[in-house]
């Protein structure tokens, strides 16, 4: 199944690759409001051109203030999140590994809860970043030692810190008041439906500086995957590398995690899937994932946004849909694509 | 055979005595369940604050011996507890771990009867304080505001007070007509689509909701009546999306007490402008309501939130409405209490 041994590889690696603008052409036509797809069009070209065309103005604010800032945050999300999750699998060497690992979402959880519940003049996205790059930065703190970082030790004190965070967000949980709780929750469960311009302001710069670290770098991913012992043994100053991927990757995640909540399973499963169809190489695994993690994130939410007259939390259909396809290609592929 | 006489004389009129004033009745709670009780009952555990309010309101304080530690209830309480009850800040309490009560400290209250919030049955707590502590308890679960009234006749079953509660029910019924008086007369194309806010922003009422009913006695139209998807409009609280609220155009939008927005945010706030073509944020109908203990729905305070919201909902027909008066009015018929001075009356 590797797409190495495909004769189709390189279609659908290109597909792949340009498969988020046609994910977002897409979604722009998939929602509650009712537009008609020609006027819809007519709407798009005309904001494109700069022509005038007469249609109320909630079909405009309904494309440019509701869907394409929520399409663009469902890009973002989706990318930076299964960028984050191949780098921390690639430095881990360990598949087990999500964009979470060093307590990421549980620093981001109990800073939205510390505003939610207990200082609301802090703003949530602000109080959500600022606890998740702590907690990363608490667990690399802990796992270094006489200047060198060993991956076990890192994955070890991402546990505890995460533990603490987790502790400490139970006591919030217990101590607030039932409409409180119900914020929390939600904010856990993840959602892009609070989506807006100014949530795709805040995020972007983070998690683009991240991506581009990350992407920038990715070749030197194949030197760590290989273990401390071998990448020192190139000539490759592993601690170095290491600190600047975690610091990257903890970016990226922390910045999408604080706008929109934890969502879990993208971060995780979406590398397995590239390094199943285009193996292990990051050079390419890296740009792949990002741009199949934005189409998937942005094309399960279609389904979130637009399958019933309610929101269900995008985290639930990113399992539920992207499950039975990543046993399927667990059955289609030896050792998962790691070899 | 005298002393027998004498010892069996005493013992009929213990009987008699603990029987005329602990009677054990049987009382259906808010979930159907049949539960044997004291009545009055005289140690009896409120692990909920609204219901406290209503009990405060028919029953005698002194047959409340534990609270549930509610640090958010603390912190933000009122004084009008204290005043009607002065043993009130002596009272034990009964702490939560998450959402299990704590048996050991709910054990040592020593209840006859605990009061708490439940919405099935199969409740853990519940079955936890029954079967360990073999303490009947009484489960509350408000979905109307047929269900407020009820708790008011529950509270005079709970302290033998029925009167009172007849006296309490006739309180509520009269406030209640200062709104309704004015809101049942509004034609129905008079009445505003009122999209009702929980804290969770696009978390609303649906029709079979408490707060349902308080927007149509309060003279406007929920919403979520309009809604296509039929689970969505029949969900207690369902999470609707932005595109389904532009579509459904509320004239009006309600926000339950948030700590972290306000109606300005709603208006002009950066994170809201895909909302600025609903009515409701057009014509600046954002409301709050921002003392969510005066306006609570769910306690003997409902004819105030009602009459809140209506004043909202229809300013031009309460003009004459003294808020502030009404306020302590009620609060004085209620608990003997004036509002906001909290002095006795």
């Amino acid at each position: 199944m590797v797409a190495g041994r495909s004769k189709y590889r390189n279609l659908i690696y290109f597909f792949i690759l340009i498969s988020p603008f046609l994910a977002a052409g897409l979604s722009l036509f998939i929602g509650r409001y009712p537009i008609d797809p020609v006027d819809l069009f007519h709407i798009i070209i005309s904001n494109l051109t700069g022509t005038e065309v007469r249609y109320p103005t909630a079909y405009r604010t309904v494309i440019f203030e509701v869907r394409l800032p929520r399409i663009i945050l469902g890009l973002l999300v989706g990318a930076s999140l299964s960028a984050a999750g191949a780098t921390f699998q690639g430095i881990f060497r360990n598949p087990l590994v999500s964009p979470y690992i060093l307590g990421i979402s549980s620093g981001a959880a109990f800073g939205a809860a510390l505003s939610i519940a207990i200082v609301p003049q802090f703003p949530v996205q602000i109080s959500a970043l600022l606890f998740s790059l702590i907690a990363v930065g608490f667990a690399y703190y802990i796992a270094s030692s006489r200047g060198s970082t060993p991956v076990i030790s890192l994955i070890l004190s991402g546990v505890i810190v995460s533990a603490i965070f987790d502790s400490m967000l139970s006591i919030i949980q217990i101590a607030v008041n039932e409409r409180a709780l119900q914020s929390i929750v939600y904010w856990l469960m993840g959602s892009l439906g609070a989506a807006s311009w100014s949530r795709v302001n805040s995020a972007l710069p983070l998690a683009a500086a991240g991506m581009m670290i990350i992407f920038l770098l990715r070749w030197r991913l194949n030197v760590l995957a290989l273990g401390d012992e071998e990448a020192r043994g190139v000539g490759m100053n592993t601690d170095l590398y290491k600190a600047l991927f975690v610091l990257a990757a903890a970016l990226a995640a922390s910045a999408v995690v604080s706008v929109v909540g934890i969502i879990g399973f993208v971060g995780l499963v979406v590398p397995h899937m590239i390094r199943m169809l285009f193996g292990p190489d990051h050079t390419h695994l890296i740009p792949l994932c990002m741009a199949f993690g934005a189409t998937f994130m942005v094309l399960v939410d279609d389904i979130a946004r637009a399958g019933m007259g309610f929101e269900v939390p995008v985290g639930v259909i990113t399992t539920l849909i992207g499950a039975p396809f990543f046993a399927y290609l667990l059955r289609s592929t030896r050792s998962g694509g790691w070899e | 055979m005298h002393k027998i006489s004498v010892v069996a004389a005493f013992a009929c009129l213990v009987l008699a005595v603990s029987a005329a004033c602990c009677a054990e009745i049987t009382i259906k709670d808010d979930l159907g369940r049949e539960v044997k009780i004291n009545s009055p009952s005289e140690r009896v555990v409120f692990m909920m604050e609204n219901a406290l309010k209503t009990y405060y309101a028919v029953g005698d304080p002194e047959n409340i011996v534990a609270l549930k530690d509610d640090k958010w209830m603390r912190k933000l309480l009122e004084d009008i507890f204290p005043v009607i009850d002065p043993d009130f800040e002596k009272k034990l309490t009964v702490s939560m771990t998450g959402d299990r009560v704590d048996l050991e400290s709910l054990a040592r209250a020593d209840p006859d009867l605990v009061v708490l919030w439940a919405t099935t049955p199969d409740d853990v707590n519940i079955k936890a304080i029954e079967e360990t502590l073999g303490v009947p308890v009484f489960a509350i679960f408000v979905r109307s505001i047929d269900d407020v009234l009820h708790q008011v006749d529950t509270m005079g079953a709970i302290s033998d007070r029925m009167e009172r509660a007849a006296e309490v029910k006739k309180i509520m019924h009269d406030y209640m007509n200062i709104t309704t008086n004015v809101t049942s007369n509004i034609p129905e194309s008079e009445r505003p689509k009122v999209y009702w806010m929980w804290t969770d922003v696009l978390g609303t009422a649906g029709v079979n909701s408490g707060i349902n009913d308080l927007i149509e006695l309060a003279g406007g139209v929920n919403v979520m009546k309009f809604a296509e998807n039929e689970t969505a409009m029949t969900m207690e609280h369902p999470v609707v999306n932005l595109e389904t609220l532009i579509k459904l155009n509320p004239d009006v939008i309600y926000m339950w007490y948030n700590e972290n927005l306000d109606p300005e945010d709603i208006l002009t706030g950066d994170d809201f402008k895909g909302w600025k073509d609903i009515n409701a944020v057009k014509n600046g109908r954002v409301y709050e309501i921002r003392n969510p203990y005066l306006f609570d729905a769910f306690s003997p305070r409902m004819p105030l939130a009602l009459l809140h919201v209506a004043m909202d909902l229809h300013p031009d027909k309460f003009r004459d409405v003294d808020m502030n008066r009404t306020i302590d009015d009620f609060h004085v018929d209620m608990w003997g209490v004036h509002y906001p001075s909290m002095e006795k009356a």
